[in-house]
């Protein structure tokens, strides 16, 4: 399944023309053509192979001594396009233009593709002029694109990333892959006596925030606003109206700046969140995110040409379920501090309590997805016939076992992904990425799997501004070009979306 | 913030914002509305606020480190538009190193109520708070470019309202919430020796919708 992008050779010859002749019909290049581009020293032809089988296939050429390349060609089979192909392509292809020394590329595209033109815009390309009837027999016009490599490849931008997605108020600002500040506001305290998250209250406090958070994290990073080269903001998935504090902060913040603004994706956030603990994300890898809102699992390949949602929670999420059975249980909010605190010493396998969609039918309609709802019940009926019976219950036991259960389903789901993707690495993020024994247990499996097991320092693991900072970083470096001011807050954003 | 210096600064450019009702910006010069433009879509906000001050700075030749003071309605009106507004006063504040000043959105219905009806004559001014209530003030007229509330802001069942002034004496109107005229009240409150009105926190009028919880008990 994962795609592999390398450099063609003369050998490679046969496939291309079948896919060359498919993609371009009437104005394919002949094949002898085609070679003499390949052995040319001042091209670069790159394929997208997909277990060895030919996807996708680009070609630039830049004559030394030029600052200006050319994008000859870029075709996608047509089964595999929409998948994000291209863009890696176009990814590899500016790139080598950029170590080429360009500074500018150019492309002509034909007028009545409206798809192709849509990934150059995606990389800042405008169109700059028209040949008339340049493709024939069809007699069809060109668009003559350019793109400025100068402008949009800086090496390491400064970007302020705001985050409001759910009860977090975070503002982060970061260089290229390092980060310079990261402040967060919690009103977790204002929702302890609702016993979980109230989107009004959260969108209150985000309103309030604002402005402290910001001005901490300009004085932390010790930038001011004149230094930010970009500003990046979470658009979705989450509460739509704690979103739209951020969204509507962040383009206002934009308009007043005249910096360029990028619509990032939360979830993809959580995983870029490494970049800035390591200074690079390292894929393939599986991620595991779970916190009060969430519980993905993904399938990280490129983070920003492929990112797969594999499954998630069909219910309560993770950390929902934690609060939920913490009530239950008499104890306070946040729940899964509280079931970690008096978990601790006592018994984990007191109490057999149920393990959602793990059944072998499950596994097979459900493989990745998780159910906690069921648990959660579970745990309640446990308490309230010991009750009626008049019986003592441990409440240790029962947050331990309880506990367990849900550390094992998702450890064992992360970890299956892995091996059934042959990706030899688990990132873990979201709050519930504190629970000691979730850590525990992820280090022992990964350990015992062959996995490389990451997990950021906490307060990158939790929602945070500096992530989504991040995300943009990542983007202007790709030289994506910034998002248009219309986007909206999108509260279930599927996570294939990385930019809006 | 100090009411004279606001106050010279105000007399350079503003930008005006509110949602609480639809999206509505606008640039002013000294009181005086250069652009301004009104979205009636009650749900778009967060789509349009960036472009719609983008549009409104293009459209009066002004540049955003121009702006001196930015004025926005703080309501009554639906939170989650309102706060986007207010969201974005605060942070192109910030972005812009200009000042923020708030303004009671329904003020700016009795300013252009008293403009197109000149006189002294008690207004009742209603807006759509939803749940089959209205956000709603009284104003018994403008004095020096100010609207003089007298009752409200409050959100009641419209019949209700009665129980609080004499409906039947008061004038009505269909006019909307305008940012021009918020600018020009901001202007107005600068330049008179009240100062300004610097309360820029949003007028909710109704608590989140939450029961705290009961603990306990939840299977079934
Ligand atoms: N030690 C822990 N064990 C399990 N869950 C935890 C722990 N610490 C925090 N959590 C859970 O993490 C959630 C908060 O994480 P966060 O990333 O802020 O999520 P969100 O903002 O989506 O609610 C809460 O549900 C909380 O109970
Ligand atoms: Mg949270």
């Amino acid at each position: 399944m994962a795609i592999v992008i390398r450099e063609a050779s003369g050998l490679d010859l046969p496939q291309i023309m079948k896919l060359e002749i498919a993609s371009f019909a009437n104005d394919a290049w002949p094949e002898a053509t085609f070679h003499s581009e390949l052995d040319a020293p001042h091209t670069y032809y790159i394929l997208a192979l997909e277990d060895e089988d030919l996807v996708g296939y680009a070609g630039l050429s830049k004559l030394a001594g030029s600052d200006q390349a050319d994008i000859q060609t870029i075709a996608v089979r047509e089964d595999k396009r929409g998948l994000g192909i291209g863009r890696q392509l176009m990814d590899a292809l500016t790139l080598e233009a950029k170590t080429r020394g360009a500074k500018e590329i150019f492309l002509e595209v034909r007028a009545d593709n409206s798809v192709a033109q849509k990934l150059y815009k995606v990389f800042g390309f405008k169109q700059i002029g028209t040949r008339k009837k340049y493709y024939q027999p069809d007699g069809v016009d060109a668009f003559i694109m350019k793109t400025d490599i100068k402008r949009k490849y800086n090496s390491e931008p400064v970007v302020l990333g705001i985050e409001t997605s759910c009860d977090e108020t975070g503002v982060g600002i970061v260089r290229g892959n390092q980060l310079l500040a990261n402040i967060i506001s919690s009103s977790m305290d204002k929702h302890a006596i609702f016993g979980g998250v109230v989107p009004e209250i959260a969108a209150r406090a985000h309103l309030e925030a604002l402005t402290p958070v910001l001005n901490e994290a300009l004085e932390k990073a010790n930038l001011t606003l004149d230094e930010i080269d970009a500003i990046a903001v979470t658009n979705g998935p989450g509460l739509a109206g704690a979103l739209m504090v951020g969204v509507g902060a962040a383009k206002a913040l934009a308009v007043a700046t005249g910096k360029p603004i990028y619509a990032v994706n939360h979830l993809v956030g959580h995983v870029g969140a490494d970049i800035l603990d390591r200074g690079e994300l390292h894929t393939p890898t599986i991620a595991l995110l779970v916190s009060g809102g969430h519980t993905s699992l993904l399938l990280v390949r490129d983070l920003l040409n492929d990112v797969v949602l594999l499954g998630e929670t069909i219910d309560d999420a993770a950390g929902e379920a934690f609060d939920k059975v913490s009530r239950v249980l008499g104890l306070s909010y946040p729940g899964g501090p509280e079931i970690d605190r008096v978990a601790k010493d006592a018994n984990p396998a007191a109490i057999r309590f149920p393990r959602g969609l793990t059944l072998p039918k499950d596994m097979e309609k459900h493989r990745y997805d998780f159910s906690f709802s069921g648990l959660k019940t579970a745990v309640a009926r446990h308490v309230e016939l010991a009750e009626s019976k008049g019986e003592e219950i441990s409440i240790g036991d029962v947050a331990a076992s309880f506990r367990e259960a849900v550390v094992d389903v998702l450890i064992k789901k992360a970890i299956s992904a892995c091996k059934d993707f042959d990706v030899p690495r688990l990132l873990l993020g979201g709050g519930v990425v504190a629970n000691s024994r979730l850590r525990e247990v992820a280090k022992e499996q990964c350990e015992a799997n062959g996995i490389e097991l990451r997990i950021p320092p906490f307060s990158l693991c939790t929602d945070n501004g500096a992530m989504i900072a991040a995300i943009g970083a990542q983007l202007i470096m790709a030289g994506r070009a910034p998002s248009s001011l219309n986007f909206s807050a999108e509260s279930t954003l599927p996570v294939t979306i990385v930019q809006s | 913030m100090k009411a004279p210096a606001a106050s010279t600064r105000i007399a350079e450019y503003a930008l005006a914002i509110d949602t609480s009702a639809g999206t509505t910006v606008a640039v002013l010069s000294m009181g005086t509305v250069l652009a301004e433009l009104n979205y009636l879509e009650p749900m778009t906000h967060s789509e349009r606020i960036g472009s719609a001050i983008q549009k409104v700075l293009k459209d009066s030749g002004i540049q955003a480190k121009q702006i001196a003071t930015v004025v926005v309605g703080v309501g009554p009106g639906p939170f989650t538009g309102l706060r986007v507004g207010m969201a974005a006063a605060r942070y192109f504040a910030i972005g812009a190193r200009a000042e923020l000043a708030g303004v009671c959105s329904l003020d700016s219905i009795a300013l252009d109520f008293y403009l197109a009806n000149p006189g002294q004559q008690p207004l009742l001014v209603t807006t759509d708070a939803r749940r089959k209530e209205v956000f709603w003030a009284t104003y018994s007229g403008v004095v020096d470019g100010i609207p003089v509330r007298t009752q409200g802001p409050a959100v009641n069942k419209y019949e209700d309202i009665q129980t609080f002034v004499d409906v039947s004496t008061m004038a009505t109107t269909e006019l909307g919430v305008r940012a021009g005229a918020l600018g020009q009240i901001a202007f107005a409150q600068g330049l008179s020796p009240q100062g300004t009105n610097s309360e820029i926190t949003p007028i909710y009028l109704r608590e989140p919708d939450a029961v705290p919880s009961k603990g306990k008990k939840v299977s079934g």
